[in-house]
């Protein structure tokens, strides 16, 4: 009788319990080590002799089936609690986010680059003499190519850098070749704002000196580097230029991105026009008292470079910092 | 410049389409930015580098298609012309040059008997597909002439100039009315032509009303001159007068050929204009320095190309340049021709190798080196970046110039342009702030709900010229969401982002102060102290377009760099997690609680973090009083602190805050 008494309130509890936790003190209760089912186990030699085998047999059946049950329970609450429904849809928890200009982004892409090829980066000043931004750099005044640079003066006859060039010069006057040098910055120029043109724009101008500096070196540093930005299929063509600090003079072209080359309006019959260069004019070398070296510069214009990448077609753009625009570029790429 | 196609093909045999001539000139260096085709012609806008004035003209590019193809000028000028005079009706012309070095070479002739009125058709429609208005015969003759061969001419009235001309300076002050009929106010800086009495022409400019050919001119001064370039320049772009005769002269033009351009236009003027020469050709320098000697050496040339060149491929190619070697072996003397005054050093030879073998055809090459060591200016910039980034601010670059109102409340002397682009904004900006909160507006005005932006850069300033500064600005609300409330963004989340900025830069030793820039509104904003010097400030931005209140910091990056703790030295662990205590004290308001955590810090022998939970504000806790609730974590390096060590110093801790008021809360 006490036996099934038992049995009926152990598969009570069973029932009732919902939780894991809870089945476990039904264990202990009906089988720990003082637990009710264990007690009448222990007291088994309290009862008549004859009784003993019924009852032994009974209570251990009972047992393995109090043990089968809390299993089977337990095994129940464990699937339906991993089954509990949880809209996974909602939106995660997130931390807020922000990101470096492009400008930022592609001017490091490129400081990379020429890195890897052995190129140390050096700054200098926005603010500059007519001797560092010109008349070192091959340029005097009167000079027909000043009109290729638009110039904003200070009202003291200083002026804001039209290139970063001027770096290189400031340079070559404090460590002497060899050397290989790239000088990112802003550049300011008298322009209209509109979709073409900006009076201020980043620009990234190198400069290798060394003996025995040709084109060929020139050119081949510069076609691996139109690779390594726009990929290993670019086509790159060099034609003659003209810039009064760099003779001979080049210009860099690259196979139209948006036509594969096939002519459309952005670009020129197929090309598009991405970097000016040339052999460092050896009066620039002489004045300096390195006419023992040649060399060839650089330069490119970081915002020209990103229209094309980016397929940006404003240059305004970049300087408006309109969030719906910066939020679209990832200086991470795997 | 406009080129006529077909005019060029009286030059040189042509047997390729304008498109391929396009590509052809392009690699020549000649960049062509539009090909625009009309019935039987095509007309090709090039855009010629400054330092090839010789290719201004028809003859000009004719010569370099005729080496490129490899084929001889179909035209040449005729030199065989005659001089004879034909009429001594008019007394001889006497022209005057003060200074030589103003004008070396200027060439003079009067022809009479002209009939002035239209020209032929084939020479108005080549004036005018190349972008020049047909005046009269006499006028388009001479820039006919300019066009073909590159001379820029011009025609007095002989009538109204008299026999004598002077090439002289302006006197100061001197006015001349030019032939659009404007009047300029000239200097001893300007060359002028001259009369007798009075100015007829800015030198290489353009001429005066005064003498200008008309219908009833009968004789004329045909100029055909050399000026000095920088000259010309330097006048044009102080009257902001610029001509196509100016645009060659202030290039140079070719000092060889200012005789036979005369010689051409009276051809043409006898043909066109029935008009006579009356006078022999006054030459002021018959025999300029043609030929200019350039050295150049086989070996440095392949050595400045990076290839091998082939002698007898390179010399053919200076032949057809019009360009004569002398000497022997390696050291060579090239001799150039007047017009290619853009050849100056053996480098100038160079370029022209490279572009006629075709800079595509030198080998191109690179080798990666090992061991080479590089250098990275501006890497802690770009790392602040990318923490700005990751702080949630996107960056920003703004235009530096700002109107003069920003700078008026601002401490520093800012510098000024001195040809602004826009007239208002005719300063470099002394602060980032304005931009940054333009980008607020704008943003905010796009309905961006919640706006950070940051920007390193330059400001500039008398005093320093230039400083490398650190500026940010966020405005707006945090937006509601499913696990958070809305809440707008206030002086906290900007002092979080200055903290955290400083945290992560390792500069422990600062101090915040009050803020005394106009810029922020002082009672919401500090001022960040490092090294007893102020860094720049942060809080509540006292101008502000918005409605949103906008919050910014601006500090000197230069400062930061040099206070950033660069070596790390491992500090304690704790092996024995802390005991948590939480006190809730009760305070006179104005007590800052920087006050009171360094107070609980100060105390000796005790290894504990303070933070602060929650504050409250109620009239039940007392007027001008607040409630701090703060977590103590207090920690022992050796083992779990008992019960009584923990009440000893909580004991400790709130006897010490009872000496600023402070009590525990009941």
């Amino acid at each position: 009788m006490k036996l099934d008494d038992l049995k009926k309130n152990a598969k009570e509890d069973i029932n009732k319990a919902t939780l894991i936790k809870e089945l476990e003190s039904v264990r202990i209760k009906y089988l720990g080590r003082k637990g009710s089912l264990t007690n009448i186990l222990h007291s088994i030699g309290d009862f008549p002799k004859e009784d003993r085998p019924l009852i032994g047999q009974t209570a251990n059946k009972l047992k393995r089936e109090i043990t089968n049950l809390l299993e089977e329970k337990k095994k129940y609450l464990e699937e339906s609690r991993a089954l509990e429904w949880e809209d996974l849809s909602l939106p995660g928890r997130k931390t807020s986010k922000g990101s470096l200009h492009p400008l930022t982004i592609l001017s490091q892409e490129i400081i990379d680059i020429f890195m890897s090829m052995g190129f140390s980066v050096v700054r200098g000043p926005e603010i500059e003499t007519e001797y560092y931004n010109f008349n070192a750099l091959n340029t005097p005044e009167d000079h027909p190519a000043r009109d290729l640079h638009d110039t904003f003066y200070l009202k003291d006859g200083r002026l804001l850098r039209t290139h970063t060039s001027p770096v290189q010069i400031r340079t070559l006057e404090k460590h002497s070749p060899p050397l290989r040098i790239i000088s990112p910055g802003r550049c300011y120029r008298v322009d209209t704002f509109d979709p073409t043109h900006s009076p201020t724009f980043v620009q990234i101008e190198g400069l290798w000196v060394d003996y025995d500096v040709s084109m060929s070196d020139l050119f081949g540093t510069l076609e691996l580097f139109t690779k390594k930005i726009f990929g290993e299929g670019i086509r790159t063509e060099f034609l003659p230029g003209y810039f009064p600090f760099t003779e001979p003079s080049a210009e860099v072209w690259i196979q139209c991105p948006f036509c594969d080359g096939k002519g459309c309006s952005v670009c020129h019959s197929g090309l598009i026009e991405i970097l000016g260069a040339g052999m460092v004019h050896p009066n620039i070398l002489k004045n300096l008292g390195y006419s023992e070296f040649t060399g060839f510069a650089f330069g490119l214009g970081v915002d020209r470079i990103a229209m094309i990448k980016y397929n940006i077609n404003d240059i305004r753009l970049f300087y408006q910092n309109d969030i719906q625009f910066l939020n679209q570029f990832n200086e991470i790429k795997l | 410049m406009k080129l006529n196609y077909n005019w060029l093909c009286e030059w040189v045999e042509i047997d390729m389409s304008p498109e391929d001539l396009a590509s052809l000139l392009c690699n020549l260096g000649i960049e062509v930015e539009e090909v625009e085709l009309i019935s039987s012609d095509a007309i090709f806008n090039l855009d010629i580098n400054p330092n090839r004035p010789d290719l201004l003209c028809i003859q000009g590019i004719a010569r370099e298609v005729a080496v490129r193809t490899k084929k001889e000028l179909k035209k040449t000028i005729d030199f065989s012309i005659t001089e004879e005079k034909e009429s001594y009706s008019q007394p001889e012309l006497r022209i005057t040059i003060e200074s030589k070095d103003d004008c070396p070479r200027y060439v003079a002739s009067v022809i009479g008997n002209l009939k002035v009125g239209p020209s032929p058709l084939f020479i108005s429609e080549r004036l005018e597909k190349c972008g020049i208005r047909s005046i009269n015969n006499v006028v388009d003759i001479t820039n006919y002439v300019l066009l073909e061969i590159g001379q820029p001419l011009h025609a007095f009235d002989y009538e109204k100039v008299g026999n004598e001309i002077i090439i002289r300076r302006a006197k100061n002050g001197e006015t001349i009315s030019t032939l659009e009929e404007e009047e300029k106010r000239l200097s001893d800086l300007d060359l002028i032509i001259a009369n007798k009495s009075k100015p007829i022409a800015i030198a290489g400019i353009m001429g005066g009303e005064l003498s200008g050919i008309n219908e009833s001119t009968n004789t004329i001064v045909l100029e055909s001159a050399f000026f000095k370039p920088p000259l010309i320049r330097k006048t044009s772009r102080r009257l902001n007068l610029s001509t196509e005769s100016s645009y060659r002269f202030e290039r140079t033009a070719d000092i060889g050929i200012q005789k036979t351009a005369s010689l051409y236009a009276v051809h043409l003027l006898k043909k066109y204009a029935s008009g006579k020469m009356i006078n022999s050709i006054i030459d002021t320098n018959p025999n300029p320095p043609l030929s200019r000697k350039v050295p150049f050496s086989w070996k440095r040339a392949s050595a400045l190309i990076g290839t091998p060149i082939n002698h007898k491929v390179v010399l053919e190619i200076f032949h057809r340049l019009g360009f004569q070697e002398k000497g022997n072996n390696d050291d060579l003397t090239i001799v150039t021709p007047s017009f290619r005054r853009d050849i100056q050093i053996e480098e100038d030879l160079v370029e022209e190798i490279a572009r006629f073998i075709g800079y595509n055809n030198i080998t191109t090459r690179f080798e990666y080196q090992t061991g080479t060591s590089v250098y990275f200016e501006g890497k802690e910039i770009l790392q602040i970046k990318r923490l700005m980034a990751s702080l949630g601010f996107y960056e920003a670059l703004n235009i530096p110039f700002i109107e003069s109102s920003w700078a008026k409340n601002h401490r520093d002397n800012p510098i000024e342009l001195k040809n602004p682009m826009w007239s208002d904004k005719n300063l470099l900006r002394t602060t980032l702030l304005p931009g940054l909160i333009s980008n607020i507006e704008r943003n905010l005005n796009r309905g961006i709900n919640q706006v950070s932006v940051f920007e390193i850069g330059r400001v500039f300033n008398k005093a320093k010229d230039e400083e490398e500064m650190i500026a940010a600005t966020m405005a707006g609300n945090i937006p509601q969401i499913w696990y958070e409330e809305e809440r707008s963004i206030d002086f906290y989340d900007m002092k979080g982002i200055v903290e955290t900025l400083l945290k992560e830069l390792h500069i422990s030793d600062f101090d915040f102060s009050n803020c005394r820039d106009p810029f922020y509104k002082k009672e919401r904003a500090l001022a960040l102290i490092i090294n007893n010097q102020s860094a720049g400030c942060f809080g509540l931005l006292a101008f502000n377009p918005c409605k949103e209140d906008i919050y910014g910091f601006e500090f000197k990056l230069e400062q930061l760099f040099l206070a950033s703790d660069k070596s790390i030295q491992l500090k304690k662990m704790y092996r024995f997690p802390p005991v948590k205590r939480d006190l809730s004290i009760v305070l006179n308001k104005e007590t800052p609680y920087e006050r009171i955590k360094d107070l609980i810090k100060s105390i000796n022998n005790l290894d504990i973090q303070v933070n602060l939970i929650d504050v409250y504000k109620d009239s039940s806790i007392g007027k001008d009083k607040k409630s701090l609730t703060i977590r103590l974590e207090l920690y022992h390096p050796e083992k779990t602190l008992t019960e009584e060590e923990i009440e000893k110093d909580i004991e400790n801790i709130i006897n010490r805050l009872s000496k600023v008021g402070a009590h525990l809360r009941k």
